[in-house]
């Protein structure tokens, strides 16, 4: 195959896999699907455990999985069911192995009882969520935009921060998963990608580089082979994750612990485990701002959407601008920690996103300056259109409020 | 403290939190003893455990590595582990809740998929830690906490379920039975492949007191006693009978599933090789 040299990057694009493909001047273009994409950022980032199981729009990430890992010394395990999955990505990982899962809604539900066991001991791993339209399954074959806040509120209990990020094409899914890799060993935690049947399903030109070039970007796994096993009380990164099996004597458990792991009912422990679970990602926020801008320093109406549909959010922006608007986009790929910096414009906002209930928007209300000036524009089940968001930013621009659209829902309340 | 226990435990963590009477450490202490005879080494075993009475009374005992899964689950974090670990020896050790309840379908598979690790379910027939509620093993028609009338479920034998999956080793013993219980807990060590113990033990504090009427220990013990042997202490018969000992025993007889896996990759990867893929 012939080495090709390319640098392709959105201008207005924040994120450290700009540097990288400059980086990675060889490689292979290809043809590829987002869940591919998936697949080999995971392989690239020395993912070297798939356990899950099957459900669409996710299953082509499996069924790759099963392909690739033997081939590079990893194993494929398919559970008896989503629990399984996640519990079993958390033994790997505490083995040793880096771990990853991949599902959709109805299996991202059962996903949450191994959240928290994997933040609250703070073992690094990485949770694919392919969005399909619901509740529940929903249409499998669609697009949604439901767990926005479910990924962030991934287990019960409260006291812990998130890492969501969302790939937007399939060349981004391929980097945007070695990060999230990258993040989840830094940060001792499970890290969320959000994506959404259309980037799974989709295929897309996807650059990969050349399997035998040493991609120095990738954080590797260390181990912590000695006391303290949780550093409580601080915000550290780049703690190294524990590992069982090496006879450090190091104890996990769901319990409150103490800094040896054992389990341990007094205030002090848990005011001290909460706060380096919430403080090691609100310290470290400067490290997790990914996001694309277009607009913003004229902009009397900024878009605002994540996922496949900033595609033709994007799109409708640009043509919103080349009829004269003065229209910016923001594109969020860290969902959480929300990066509330991104809406300090005192202007209108449009939220685009796949549902009618309003998720994305709320948190655009609280961070903007002033929330009457943002609108909403929930669509269920397929993309927004760009004639929908032209009318929509016209519309704002012009009279101050979204036109009436079919199957275009503007109430949240 | 006595020598096992100084040998393997950890000293801050013992004694357990565990009531008076109960049967916990008395069976902990035998494991320790088959770990002893076999001279396996505090680092050779990772302990594992789950929710309840069991998990909360085990955990972080055991001096190597521990861990404590959510409710249920266990399994499935072992089955990660000891593909991570395939060398060390794995002793999941969780009460009839994580293992015939919330926990039942990843048991099955487990042993369906002959998972190298040793499953001790300290079984004391309902969910005592929560106030002695009934499970799927306590004894058809007994009262407890959340069958005040009487159980009208009937109970199953998670022995019976783990034999049909497949596990290559089964067997059923008691708090009553010292010697029996060493003697299967090495045979279940020395399985490389899914071994599953179960052990039954008194709750004084519930089972005993609202299903057998007394808080009393020995009277606890001897009616577990009396229902392996089928007769009570005044030569009457018990209302059931529960056969203890080794109930199936093909160990080593098949593949340990993450060798079948290891072996698989190395199939692929020498194929590749051959084929001088990159």
């Amino acid at each position: 195959m012939a080495t090709i040299t390319r640098a392709r990057v959105a201008e207005g694009l924040v994120a450290p896999w700009v540097e990288w493909e400059r980086r990675c001047p060889k490689g292979r273009r290809l043809l590829e699907a987002g869940t591919y994409a998936l697949t080999e950022g995971a392989i690239a980032a020395g993912c070297r455990v798939f356990a899950g199981y099957p459900i669409t729009p996710a299953t082509d990430i499996a069924e790759y999985m099963s392909k690739r890992l033997p081939q590079v010394g990893g194993y494929y395990m398919q559970c008896e069911d989503e629990l399984a999955g996640m519990h079993a990505c958390a033994g790997a990982s505490l083995g040793g192995l880096k771990a990853m899962t991949a599902t959709s809604g109805p299996g991202y539900t059962l996903m949450h009882d191994a959240y928290g066991w994997a933040l609250t001991n703070e073992i690094p791993l990485v949770v694919v969520d392919a969005m399909r339209v619901g509740p529940i399954s929903g249409i499998t074959g669609a697009p949604g935009q439901g767990e926005f806040y479910v990924a962030r509120y991934c287990t019960h209990g409260g006291n812990f921060e998130t890492i969501v990020l969302s790939p937007s094409s399939v060349q981004e899914a391929f980097w945007l998963t070695i990060d999230a890799f990258n993040l989840s060993e830094r940060f001792r935690t499970p890290v969320t990608i959000l994506t959404d049947q259309v980037v799974s399903d989709m295929w897309e030109d996807l650059f990969l580089p050349d399997a035998d070039e040493h991609l120095d970007f990738v954080v590797p796994r260390k181990h912590n082979l000695m006391m303290p096993f949780y550093p409580l009380g601080g915000a550290d990164l780049d703690v190294p994750p524990n590992i069982i099996g090496r006879g450090t004597g190091v104890c996990v458990s769901a319990y409150t612990h103490t800094e040896e792991g054992y389990d341990i009912e007094e205030m002090e422990a848990q005011w001290a485990q909460t706060y380096r679970l919430v403080n090691k990602i609100r310290h470290h926020r400067d490290q997790l701002s990914r996001y694309e801008t277009i607009g913003l320093e004229d902009a009397d109406v900024v878009a605002v959407a994540y996922g496949a549909d900033a595609r033709t959010v994007k799109t409708a922006v640009l043509e919103a601008r080349r009829q004269g608007l003065r229209a910016g986009f923001v594109r969020p790929i860290t969902l959480w920690p929300f990066l509330d910096e991104l809406y300090e414009r005192d202007c209108h906002y449009v939220v685009c996103e796949l549902n009618y209930d309003g998720q994305l928007v709320r948190e655009v209300m609280r961070a903007a300056p002033d929330r009457a000036k943002v609108h909403f524009m929930g669509k269920s089940a397929e993309l927004h259109t760009v004639a929908e968001v032209v009318a929509g930013l016209q519309g704002v621009a012009r009279a101050g409020r979204i036109p009436e659209l079919p199957y275009i829902w503007t109430e949240v309340r | 403290m006595n020598k096992l226990a100084a040998k393997y435990l950890r000293p801050s963590q013992i004694p357990t939190k565990a009531c008076h009477g109960c049967g916990i450490g008395m069976i902990e202490n035998w494991i320790l003893q088959a770990i002893d005879e076999l001279g396996l080494k505090q680092e050779d075993v990772v302990f594992g455990t789950g929710i309840g009475c069991v998990g909360r009374q085990t955990f972080a005992t055991w001096g190597g590595d521990n861990f404590g899964a959510t409710h249920g689950r266990a399994l499935a974090v072992a089955t990660g582990l000891k593909l991570a670990q395939p060398d060390k020896k794995y002793l999941i050790v969780v009460g009839d809740g994580d293992a015939a309840a919330i926990g039942t379908s990843h048991l099955i598979h487990a042993a369906r998929r002959n998972l190298g690790v040793v499953v001790i379910c300290e079984d004391n027939m309902g969910y005592e830690s929560t106030g002695g509620q009934f499970s799927p093993t306590t004894p058809a028609g007994y009262v407890t906490n959340s069958s005040p009338y009487g159980m009208v479920e009937p109970s199953f034998d998670p022995c019976d379920v783990v034999k049909a999956a497949g596990a290559t080793f089964v067997a059923e013993t008691t708090a009553t039975q010292w010697h029996q219980t060493v003697k299967i807990v090495k045979r279940a060590l020395q399985n490389d492949g899914f071994s599953f113990v179960h052990v039954r033990f008194p709750c004084n504090e519930n089972f005993g007191a609202y299903a057998l009427g007394t808080r009393d220990t020995l009277k606890n013990l001897e009616w577990i006693y009396e229902h392996t042997q089928g007769r009570k202490a005044d030569g009457g018969a018990t209302d059931f009978v529960w056969e203890t000992g080794i109930k199936h025993d093909a160990s080593n007889s098949r593949p340990e599933f993450t060798k079948l896996l290891r072996d698989m990759n190395a199939r692929v990867r020498a194929e590749r090789t051959a084929a001088g893929a990159r």
